[in-house]
């Protein structure tokens, strides 16, 4: 019995060999990687030396040893060249918006946007067009998250039901669809030229997006309230239909048609 | 502001300090300093229609409108139709009254330009009343804008 089972073995051994065992003659080589060295223009600015200007950082990092997205390569800057490189980032796979910067021209969240793997080109990466900069990459969106509130970005009914929870119509629950997913990463809104000139009074296509977004809820009855709110000269008809917000949008939503249905909401009201 | 603590705090709290004396003399519209707390949303100015709803939808009809209107003058004489001449020429005055008031309203708004701002747009209205009153004396006593274009056209 026992010689049996050492045969059986043996002969396990002998037709599959484990892993453990394998000489290195027998392994595959790993292919190495031609070096492909691009070069990232990175906009800097400290507060601590509030007298020196912003300046554009020169970094070379070789794309072969990073990630595919600009934001491994800000973490990879960040992590071996120069660690006082700052800029936010949270999830990495654009739920979050927090790394929403402008990169080659165009507001994009860092984690979604392909780094160009012409490495005859550079790349540029600014924070934010036409806000304040805390820092480096880090635009300050104060004043962005205080427009949000403005809008009161909840559910108001003063009926709610008896029992249970509010019932919509597949109808009803389709108009949000294109609305709720924004992150509000402010792409489309420091994008926009008429944000630019009057920030401090127009709201910018993310916060009138949420506006809609709360007028269509059937669930909601602040509808003429909110409506109300936006019947001035600079709220909301400082849009000129200008597209730069639904064309900027790393989420492929369309500031620019909500904004529209509010405009014909309140006409036709 | 509570400034107790060594030096380093101490020289903070008065660049902190002197900070805020400066911002609230000035207060910048759009500028890095926020009215109320950071958690209190923006207000909105008192509502008005006739500076929103109405304003656009005049707007956009009468840009529509103008379509039409020029269609028909190109086709008739304005001779022979003078009130489709008036309501023609008062279009086109009021049609750019409200383009070039939007452009100063977007670029020199009175909130950034207290000067500025108001004179240009009281210089806009007088020039709008002026050619209305021009349009008008055109009209009637010279051979009208329909024929005055007519006569360019082919000179």
């Amino acid at each position: 019995m026992q010689s049996l089972a050492r045969r059986f073995s043996s002969q396990i051994s002998s037709n599959a060999r484990l892993f453990s065992t394998s000489t290195v003659a027998l392994q595959a080589t790993p292919v190495q990687k031609s070096v492909m060295n691009k070069e990232f223009k990175i906009y800097r600015w400290n507060p601590d030396e509030p007298s020196k200007k912003p300046t554009l950082q020169s970094y070379t990092i070789d794309l072969n040893q990073t990630g595919p997205m600009v934001l491994d390569a800000l973490i990879k800057i960040k992590n071996e060249i120069d660690p006082t490189l700052t800029f936010r980032r949270s999830c990495r796979e654009g739920i979050c918006g927090s790394c929403a910067m402008n990169i080659n021209g165009q507001n994009t969240l860092a984690c979604l946007c392909r780094i160009d793997r012409n490495t005859s080109k550079d790349s540029k990466i600014y924070p934010l067009p036409h806000m304040y900069i805390v820092k480096d990459l880090v635009p300050d969106l104060t004043y962005f998250y205080k427009q949000y509130k403005s809008i009161q970005p909840y559910l108001q009914n003063d009926n709610p039901p008896e029992k249970g929870e509010f019932l919509q119509s597949q109808e009803d629950r389709k108009k949000l669809d294109g609305l709720y997913e924004c992150i509000l990463c402010a792409c489309c809104s420091t994008s926009c030229p008429s944000y630019w000139w009057n920030q401090d009074e127009y709201l910018g296509p993310a916060t009138l997006m949420q506006a809609y977004r709360w007028i269509a809820d059937s669930r909601d009855s602040y509808g003429e309230a909110r409506k109300e709110k936006l019947q001035n000269e600079m709220s909301l008809y400082r849009c000129h239909t200008i597209f730069n917000c639904s064309r900027t949008c790393p989420k492929g939503l369309n500031p620019a048609a909500a904004i529209a249905k509010i405009k014909l909401e309140l006409a036709t009201e | 502001m509570h400034c107790q603590g060594t030096g380093n705090i101490l020289s903070l709290c008065s660049v902190v300090a002197v900070r805020h004396a400066s911002d609230s003399s000035v207060y910048v519209p759009g500028g890095p300093v926020y009215k109320g707390t950071v958690n209190d949303p923006i207000t909105f100015p008192p509502p008005s229609r006739s500076a929103g709803s109405y304003h656009w939808a005049f707007e956009r009809l009468l840009s529509a409108g103008l379509i039409p209107l020029t269609a028909a003058a190109f086709v008739t004489s304005g001779t022979n139709y003078p009130v489709l001449d008036g309501v023609l020429g008062v279009s086109l005055v009021m049609h750019s009254h409200i383009g070039f008031n939007s452009v100063f309203v977007d670029y020199l708004h009175k909130r950034k330009f207290p000067v500025l701002g108001p004179i240009v747009t009281w210089t806009l209205r007088a020039a709008t009343v002026g050619a209305l009153a021009g349009v008008y004396q055109f009209n009637t006593n010279d051979i009208g804008l329909t024929e005055l274009i007519a006569k360019v056209w082919t000179a």
